[in-house]
């Protein structure tokens, strides 16, 4: 088993959908569910959800191998601004790594994380796709 | 208050040491530290490793190494803060003499990272990142270093080869290093068609995966034990952590680092930074120029003009060619700062007053840093 199952049912809101934390104490958005503000460790935060929709900012083509991600590679990671004004890193996917740019407009898409396999069970998380015109 | 002396130190060359396991490379540098001290008992042993756990099997790595040691009588302790445990360690034992918790402390920084393949270190290594956000997403620090990088080059208008000398300067000071794991010379060409890691991070813009063991003695006074080493004192550490990269305004900017580098300021002469040696955490090159640029060495975005002007920065060949054993990287940096101070180190000795070490935890998730001074 690569991941803890009830680790990853906890999160699993956060992991099939973008939530920002909104702090109403400094004002400032943050990618992902935190308890407290990351920014000022204020308490009164409430969850946002994200449209999903952002450009890509920096992008790297990785080649870096670790156990369990092996048939990813090449993996495209980047730094996603969303529509928030808010930044986000992550995977993109169904692109040649020949065709990213920065400027891109891109989408999260729900996909496989890592898996048992041969039989056991799927992880899915969050990657981002292109944004195709006229959709 | 207490002062804080290094009064032995002792190091053994990073690499693959596949017959020795991290009991024979602890045991190994503690004698060699501890006879240095002239010491005949510590009070407290502070042990710095960050992959006991996974890949060792192994909890309670400080107890475990004293039962097979002998060293039942010695209150002992395990510090992991990642990448920077090392100085983590330091910290701690600074501490507990100042506060006169302890006069005598053994740190000992110990690391086997090539007991497995490499694609299952790095996965093991990526979790210095946030497992929920980060690394469960298949996100690792070269692809975090990568992504600076590239932030790095299109702020300056720079091109990639105009990075390319830090691993050259590295490899050259490595090549004196008798400690170092990649001793060998490269040229820029040689980095520049190194096997991509994450675009634009090169094979040798990276440090090589090693085993090795470091060990410090610290005490409360200079006259502790008959020291073979001139004293040197430990005049100040400090830490700070960050948000994640994607919390940040600019990546080009490393927020745990500018407040160590801070601290240090205010508490010290401003101009003391650009007279000491320094080993700084270089896990990645472009953190190197990063990290001059914090440190105040260079102007932003002006560190790759000035790179061969630094002489006493990284004699070790820094963790890009000395190597980065994990845990053991900031014991590594202080014995080597302490050995150029005294007796040399690659072949150099540093006369200056004051020598800085700087550690930190992936993309400076934390930072940590130790200052040690000549005593006159």
């Amino acid at each position: 088993m690569r991941h803890s199952i009830p680790k990853f049912w906890r999160k699993r809101e956060g992991y099939y959908q973008i939530l920002l934390t909104r702090c109403k104490t400094c004002g400032r958005i943050a990618y992902f569910t935190y308890i407290k503000c990351p920014y000022c460790g204020s308490g009164d935060v409430e969850l946002v959800r994200s449209s999903g929709r952002g450009v890509v900012e920096e992008y790297t083509i990785s080649y870096y191998r670790i156990e369990g991600a092996e048939e990813y590679l090449p993996r495209i990671i980047a730094l996603i601004k969303l529509s928030e004004g808010v930044k986000v890193t992550g995977e993109l996917v169904d692109v040649d790594p020949s065709e990213v740019s920065e400027g891109m407009e891109v989408e999260a898409v729900l996909r496989i994380l890592s898996s048992d396999d041969p039989h056991g069970l799927i992880y899915y998380g969050l990657k981002f796709t292109p944004i195709i015109k006229g959709s | 208050m207490r002062r804080v002396y290094v009064i032995g130190s002792a190091l053994t060359k990073v690499g693959r040491h596949f017959n020795k396991g991290y009991k024979e490379l602890a045991s190994e540098v503690i004698d060699k530290a501890i006879n240095e001290s002239g010491l005949e008992s510590v009070d407290l042993v502070i042990v710095a490793n960050m992959l006991s756990d996974s890949i060792l099997d192994q909890l309670d790595i400080s107890t475990i190494l004293m039962q097979n040691l002998g060293m039942t009588k010695v209150k002992a302790l395990h510090i992991e803060t990642g990448e920077s445990s090392g100085l983590a360690a330091l910290e701690v034992a600074w501490t507990a003499i100042k506060s006169e918790t302890a006069e005598k402390v053994l740190i000992v920084g110990v690391e086997k990272a090539t007991e497995y393949p490499t694609y299952k270190i790095n996965k093991v290594y990526s979790k210095v990142l946030d497992y929920e956000t980060e690394s469960i997403r298949n996100i690792t620090p070269p692809d975090y270093a990568a992504l600076i990088m590239k932030a790095y080059l299109r702020k300056y208008g720079l091109k990639r080869e105009d990075i390319a000398e830090w691993p050259v300067k590295m490899h050259e000071n490595a090549s004196r290093n008798p400690y170092a794991q990649l001793n060998f010379k490269v040229n820029h060409e040689k980095v520049l068609n190194s096997m991509i890691i994450s675009d634009p991070i090169r094979l040798l813009d990276t440090f090589p995966i090693g085993d090795g063991a470091a060990a410090i003695v610290l005490a409360s006074s200079k006259e502790t034990g008959s020291s073979k080493a001139e004293p040197v004192e430990l005049v100040h550490t400090s830490s700070a952590v960050s948000v994640q990269v994607h919390l940040r305004d600019d990546l080009t900017k490393l927020p745990a680092t500018a407040a160590v580098v801070s601290d240090l300021r205010m508490k010290f002469n401003e101009k003391m930074i650009n007279e000491a040696a320094i080993e700084l955490h270089d896990s990645y090159s472009i953190y190197a120029y990063l990290l001059i640029e914090e440190l105040g060495l260079a102007a932003r975005g002006e560190a790759p003009k000035i790179i061969n002007e630094l002489e006493f920065i990284n004699v070790s060949g820094g963790l890009k060619a000395r190597g980065h054993p994990f845990g053991a990287t900031g014991v590594y940096q202080v014995a080597e700062l302490h050995k150029l101070m005294t007796s040399g180190l690659a072949g150099r000795r540093f006369d200056g007053k004051y020598a800085i070490a700087h550690s930190m935890s992936g993309p400076d998730y934390n930072a940590r840093i130790a200052l040690l001074q000549r005593v006159i």
